[in-house]
């Protein structure tokens, strides 16, 4: 080669370079808040998630002030009260989930080797309406309108006014809005996980963490919607009077229960398995091998993830539930110590076969296993329905539950701070400050929930906001409010650690630990994720594929360039990372912080019943969205093709399955149906509680609501013939076919609505009348929501965007109208059939 | 038409056992608890719930070792043993075998765990 | 000082009124002992595991020097993450389910001789005692039982959900409106226990307790045989000021034109271990401050202050309350 030659080359490659680097900068200035970009989104989302962790905290230590000694009047009932209903409510929603949305967000595309989430803006609008929500939850206790009945809001202390304040609608409504972006980022960690993994990185290569996520985002999709389906009823009583949890129309509060620890269970292990996973990304690194027992882990992720579903009624032991239901519900809570076992194994034998490095990180890790070891070990206590009668909403479980918590969750993310805190300024976490940090939060945890079990077996119950002398609770309490201060301390060592100014330390090495894993390839001063997608064919490719990081910052592998000024990433097949597509993600935008700001003021107008607020916020939030859609998705490519480097040319658009825009969809809909399920699952929960659910009152008109069902059938197949229509290239006749569905569906939609309206059923005067609304207008609410797609697919198709080849959107309708049919067909039957039929 | 299915190239394969798992669980629970608030509708006695219990288990047992022979065989009925990291479809498909398999255990204990409140509880007792 | 500053004082001399156990592991009760045992079996058997675990964790961390083969590594995992928890596990499993219609025998609790239906209310309990013979007898917050004999207890609630519990006796069951619950309990030994509502309730869910007291099954008799009638009612002016203030509208005394029913019954006060749901010691001074600014000592309690009566009609009240024996 000559140096003529050798000579353009370089500067060939420093253009591409300067070009990718333009591509994935971010906007300076205040236009700073508008980016995108995964690495800044999960900063935040992590900066603000602790930042209401450390509030919550705050909470929890003037709660152990108040606790410290007998009859104390530190704090009155009514704040104590708000105080342990926001600190459980901050902790689960505003820390626990959030922090390890942010680190996957954050951690997940340099460690698949990818550039960038496949929905970068969806996460960007994750961030804003998670952070609205929480700064409005939190800050209601600045004026005194906090939630005070407990973060699992009871009915009827809850629905009931007499009872509970604004704070409960404040709870309601901005956590509903919290769970909706808890959803939207598991649909993005879904489609990011699956489909967008560097090519060669096959499912058996996959680093254990995205495994995990993969898992945990999964659980939030069926854990989730069984609580928005719970919050619904409970807003629908709060705001309208529908009776669902009031007894004396039929209601009944155990409906909320299950609806609730539904969520609820699994909730505890979506928080704790990504902490498990920050585990299995250390533990190998400072043992310096490759895990033993990767498939164990597989097996305890999905095991988990299963098993966590069958545990919820044992929240609910002591609600005089049959015991034989009991049963199968301490079985499956003592079966769930199974896989946990199997996942504390895996890491002592992945260091059993090399030689640890006891870091700092690795500190955090093992005192955090040590307590979440005892914490497990109560839980297989409390699982059992006996021993609960006695434990259940005593300190013994306020112990149990940190003990699972902190050491399953709290000190595996500090660990995982340590750990991966050169990722974000290429500096290290001070290793003194690490130690004194973790002896603190060690023996101040210890001394602070071990006393709680004695205090809990004596008889102490939960929430209580102060307690009688003399009868055996005093030094305990002493030595638990001593333990939380001591705690407090290492927790504040850590943020002192994070905080203090290291611009005079020097920069770290890129790979401090010697990980073997791929993120630790990307460098913290850029954009871009990788500056180009290597080819993965090892679990630990930093070990394994000696040049890989040269060669990927050399740009040698694909995508190195951007020359058509898009962000792009792969797109490659599920089970052997195949490369399939292009995929060029949205970049800097002002409509996610605009579409999260006015959702957020949709939900909290609501709260204060500002009705005409509440409409200009949705109407501006709706327009958002459809200018987002419109602008930012589907996009038709200039070219077909595009070659990627590696003599390797992949197509720039898909549709159907092959597209992620189908998965996401696929995702959310799986989601809006376990929504419904708990819907109707609530349905025939009235029904086993009443001799007769109907309550005497006519259900609604069977003939209609078989009309209702029969017209949304093909309003359906009406919509799966335009799309057969358009890949045909009959554009006329799919729009056509496009209106027509329009219209069966507004005639569905009103057949739908004779069927309760006609016998004249009102909402307010029984649960029977209710429930059947509830599902009517859910339904509905999914035919406007179709009747809009139909409208938008129309809309593309004059405007030349939606064509017989780029027909993602079309089909991306059409499978919402898969879910839509399902929905409406068992609606429309049980509500017209089933009363008739019992 | 085989009776025993050609192995399938498909992730989801990994979840049948916990499926078969999640199924089970919610019959019997479901069963048991329709059966406590309305026994008048099946007019049976609880030891009929029982032996349904008992059908189901066998049922799901079943299935689960079903899915655990095939997993078997996918992972070439144990002849190579983890981990199963090389970058090729066949390290893939033995990873996948025997994760499967793991799973099939998991399960298999699982669903006998849910089946015996039936072995020792008579009635619904409320 | 602060508005609980009465509540020491007072706790103080309660002390001596839960004379016997207070504690889940002291059991005075057929469940509880039986739980007890379970407890004690888990925890040893807990220990031993802790133990183990974290020595292996801290030897593999700390102290390990040769490397392990996988395929060894592989069968800890095995032997230590499935087999052993899923033999220990089914073994606990079995013991529990065991355990389990044994402890609330519904079908024979049936036919006891004594049931007694306690409601729930914010923040207070009402309590109807049903023996097999004889009218039913009304109380509040506080329950007697006899030892020795099996009692059913049906549990209401009248306005949020309640939970009630007497740790030394058994374990705890819902009190959910528009649900009936029962409950099963066998008293072992005598003595005076203290029960906590144990679901959050609402502002003073920490105010609301109840006394349990298990006697010997002569001595409850002649105690249920006396609460049946109207307690000999000493010092009329009490009573008449008791009437004419209105508080006969909310509470019912036996025997007397009192027939509120919002309140509770206050029929036999004076016999009662604690006053204000199971917080203040049965002193004419803890009564009188009752009567006098009950939001101080319960807030969110639904009963109106007092302290616009005259200091002495007050205490007379007290006093003649706390004289119904």
């Amino acid at each position: 080669m000559s140096a003529a030659v050798k000579e353009r080359s370089r500067e060939e490659y420093k253009a591409q370079e300067e070009r990718l680097r333009t591509v994935w900068a971010n906007p300076t200035g205040w236009r700073y808040w508008t980016s995108v970009n995964n690495f800044q989104i999960g900063l935040w989302y992590g900066s603000a998630a602790f930042a209401f962790m450390l509030f919550a905290g705050a909470l929890a230590l003037l709660m152990r002030l108040q606790l410290a000694v007998p009859d104390n009047d530190f704090l009155s009932a009514e704040f104590f009260n708000q105080a342990f209903t926001l600190h459980g409510t901050v902790m689960m929603f505003l820390f626990a989930v959030p922090i390890f949305e942010a680190v996957a967000i954050f951690l997940l595309p340099p460690m698949l080797g990818a550039r960038e989430m496949p929905f970068p803006r969806l996460g960007a609008f994750s961030f804003w309406s998670f952070f609205l929500g929480g700064i409005f939850v939190c800050g209601s206790i600045f004026f005194n309108a906090a939630p005070s009945t407990g973060w699992f809001m009871y009915p009827p202390l809850a629905t009931d006014k007499e009872f509970s304040g604004i704070g409960a609608d404040i709870w309601l409504l901005g956590l509903s809005f919290i769970e909706v972006a808890s959803i939207a980022a598991a649909v993005e960690l879904i489609v990011g996980i699956m489909k967008c993994r560097a090519p060669g990185m096959r499912i058996n290569l996959m680093p254990l963490f995205a495994w995990y996520l993969l898992i945990v985002a999964g659980m939030i999709l069926f854990a989730f919607p069984p609580l928005i389906a719970g919050d619904l009823l409970f807003e629908m009583e709060r705001m309208f009077d529908w009776p669902f949890f009031d007894a004396a129309r039929g209601g009944d509060p155990l409906l909320w229960q299950h609806l609730f620890w539904i969520f609820g269970h699994p909730e505890v292990y979506i928080i704790f398995l990504p902490a498990i996973a920050l585990m299995a990304m250390i533990v190998p690194t400072f043992s310096q091998r490759p895990i033993v027992g990767y498939s164990w882990i597989v097996l305890a992720a999905v095991g988990t993830g299963f098993l966590s579903f069958g545990l919820w009624v044992h929240h609910m032991f002591a609600t005089g539930l049959p015991q034989i239901s009991l049963a199968f519900f301490s079985a499956a809570s003592e079966a769930v110590a199974i896989p946990t076992g199997v996942q504390i194994f895996v890491f002592i034998a992945t260091m059993l076969a090399g030689r640890v490095i006891f870091s700092t990180p690795m500190l955090f890790g093992a005192g955090g296993l040590a307590i979440f070891v005892i914490g497990g070990l109560t839980g297989v206590m409390v699982a059992l329905a006996p021993f609960d009668w006695q434990a259940h909403d005593t300190y013994f479980v306020v112990a149990h539950l940190h003990y699972v918590l902190i050491g399953g969750m709290l000190f595996p993310v500090v660990a995982g701070l340590y750990y991966y805190y050169p990722l974000i300024d290429a500096k290290q976490l001070s290793d003194r400050l690490g130690r004194l940090a973790f002896w603190l939060m060690f023996c101040g945890f210890n001394i602070a929930f071990f006393p709680m079990h004695l205090s809990g077996l004596r008889g102490m119950p939960r929430r209580v906001f102060t307690y009688p002398t003399e009868i055996g609770w005093d030094w305990l309490n002493l030595i638990s409010t001593a333990g939380a201060f001591i705690f407090a301390a290492g927790v504040l060592v850590v943020v002192l650690d994070v905080l203090r100014p290291k611009h005079r330390q020097p920069r770290g090495e890129l790979n401090p630990w010697n990980a073997g894993t791929l993120e630790w390839i990307s460098e913290p001063e850029e954009n871009w994720g990788v500056r180009s997608i290597p080819i993965v064919r090892s679990r630990y490719p930093l070990w394994d594929q000696k040049d890989l990081a040269r060669k990927v910052n050399e740009g040698r592998y694909y995508l190195p360039d951007a020359e058509e000024g898009w962000r792009e990433g792969l797109v490659t097949s599920v089970l052997d990372a195949e490369p399939i597509q292009v995929l060029r993600v949205g970049g800097t935008s002002y409509v996610t912080i605009v579409s999260a700001l006015s959702l957020g003021a949709a939900f909290i107008a609501l709260t204060f019943h500002w009705w005409i607020a509440t409409a200009l916020a949705a109407i501006i939030c709706f327009c958002a969205v459809i200018y987002w859609l419109w602008t930012g998705t589907g996009e038709i490519p200039e070219k077909p093709e595009k070659n990627v480097g590696l003599g390797l040319s992949l197509p720039l658009y898909a549709s159907g399955p092959d597209s992620v825009g189908w998965w996401a969809m696929f995702i959310t809909m799986v989601g809006d149906g376990t929504a419904f399920a708990s819907l109707v699952f609530g349905y025939f929960f009235y029904w086993t509680i009443h001799a007769d659910f109907t309550a005497g009152i006519a259900g609604p008109d069977a003939v209609w609501s078989l009309v209702a069902a029969i017209l949304f059938a093909a309003a359906w197949g009406l919509m799966v013939a335009a799309r057969t229509f358009n890949r045909r290239g009959a554009t006329a006749a799919m729009r056509g076919l496009l209106v027509l569905s329009l219209l069966t569906t507004v005639g569905a939609s009103a057949a739908g609505l004779a069927g309760p309206w006609s016998p004249g059923m009102e909402p307010t005067r029984h649960v029977y009348p209710a429930i059947v609304w509830i599902l009517v207008l859910w339904v509905l609410a999914h035919g406007a929501v179709g009747t809009v797609m139909q409208a938008y697919c129309l809309a593309r198709s004059l405007a030349g965007r939606l064509t017989p080849k780029h027909d993602m959107d079309l089909g991306n309708v059409v499978l919402y109208w898969h879910f839509l049919l399902v929905t409406a067909v068992i609606t429309f039957t049980i509500i017209g059939l089933f009363p008739a039929a019992m | 038409m085989r009776l025993i299915p050609k192995q399938i190239e498909t992730l989801w394969t990994l979840f049948t056992a916990p499926v078969v798992w999640a199924a089970h669980f919610l019959v019997c629970y479901l069963g048991a608890a329709i059966y406590c608030a309305k026994p008048e509708l099946v007019g049976l006695s609880f030891s009929a719930v029982r032996a349904g219990i008992a059908a189901a288990t066998v049922i799901a047992l079943s299935l689960i070792a079903l899915s655990a022979w095939l997993a078997w065989r996918q992972w070439g009925f144990g002849t190579d043993d983890p981990p199963h990291d090389d970058p090729t479809r066949r390290d893939r498909t033995l990873f996948q075998g025997f994760a499967t398999l793991l799973l099939s255990g998991l399960s298999f204990i699982a669903v006998i765990f849910t089946a015996m409140p039936a072995l020792f509880l008579t009635e619904c007792i409320r | 000082m602060g508005q609980y500053f009465s509540l020491s004082a007072a706790s103080f001399l309660l002390a001596s009124g839960y004379a016997g156990a207070r504690s889940v592991l002291e059991p005075a009760g057929e469940e509880a002992q039986q739980i007890a045992v379970l407890f004690w079996v888990m925890l040893s058997g807990g220990a031993l595991i802790w133990l183990g675990v974290v020595g292996l964790l801290l030897h593999s961390a700390l102290f390990n020097r040769r490397r392990l083969a996988e395929k060894s590594a592989s069968r800890i995992i095995l032997w230590g993450g499935v087999v052993f928890p899923s033999v220990t596990l089914c073994a606990l499993l079995a013991y529990a389910l065991w355990l389990m219609p044994g402890l609330r025998p519904f079908a024979q609790a049936s036919s006891a001789a004594l049931r007694i239906e306690v409601t729930g209310r914010q923040f207070w309990w009402e309590v109807v005692y049903h023996p097999s013979q004889g009218p039913p007898v009304a109380s509040a917050n506080e329950i007697r039982l006899p030892v020795g004999e099996r009692v059913e207890l049906t549990l209401k609630s009248a306005d949020v959900i309640h939970s009630f519990w007497i740790p030394p006796l058994g374990g705890k069951m819902d009190m959910i409106p528009g649900r009936i619950n029962r409950l099963s309990l066998k008293a072992t030994k005598p003595g005076v226990f203290r029960g906590p509502c144990a679901e959050y309730c609402g502002t003073s869910h920490a105010l609301m307790a109840f006394s349990a007291v298990a006697m010997e099954p002569e001595a409850f008799r002649s105690w249920l045989a006396a609460q049946a009638i109207p307690a000999p009612s000493a010092g009329a002016s009490g009573s008449a000021l008791f009437l004419r203030h209105g508080c006969g509208s909310c509470h019912f005394v036996a025997g007397t034109d009192a027939r509120g029913t919002i309140g509770p019954d206050l029929s036999h006060l004076g016999s009662r271990v604690t006053v204000g749901a199971g917080i203040l010691p049965n002193t004419e001074d803890a009564v009188a401050r009752f009567i006098a600014r009950p939001e101080l000592i319960k807030p969110g309690s639904s009963m109106p202050a007092f302290d616009m009566l005259p200091p002495g009609d007050v205490r007379a009240i007290a006093a003649w309350l706390r004289g119904l024996q």
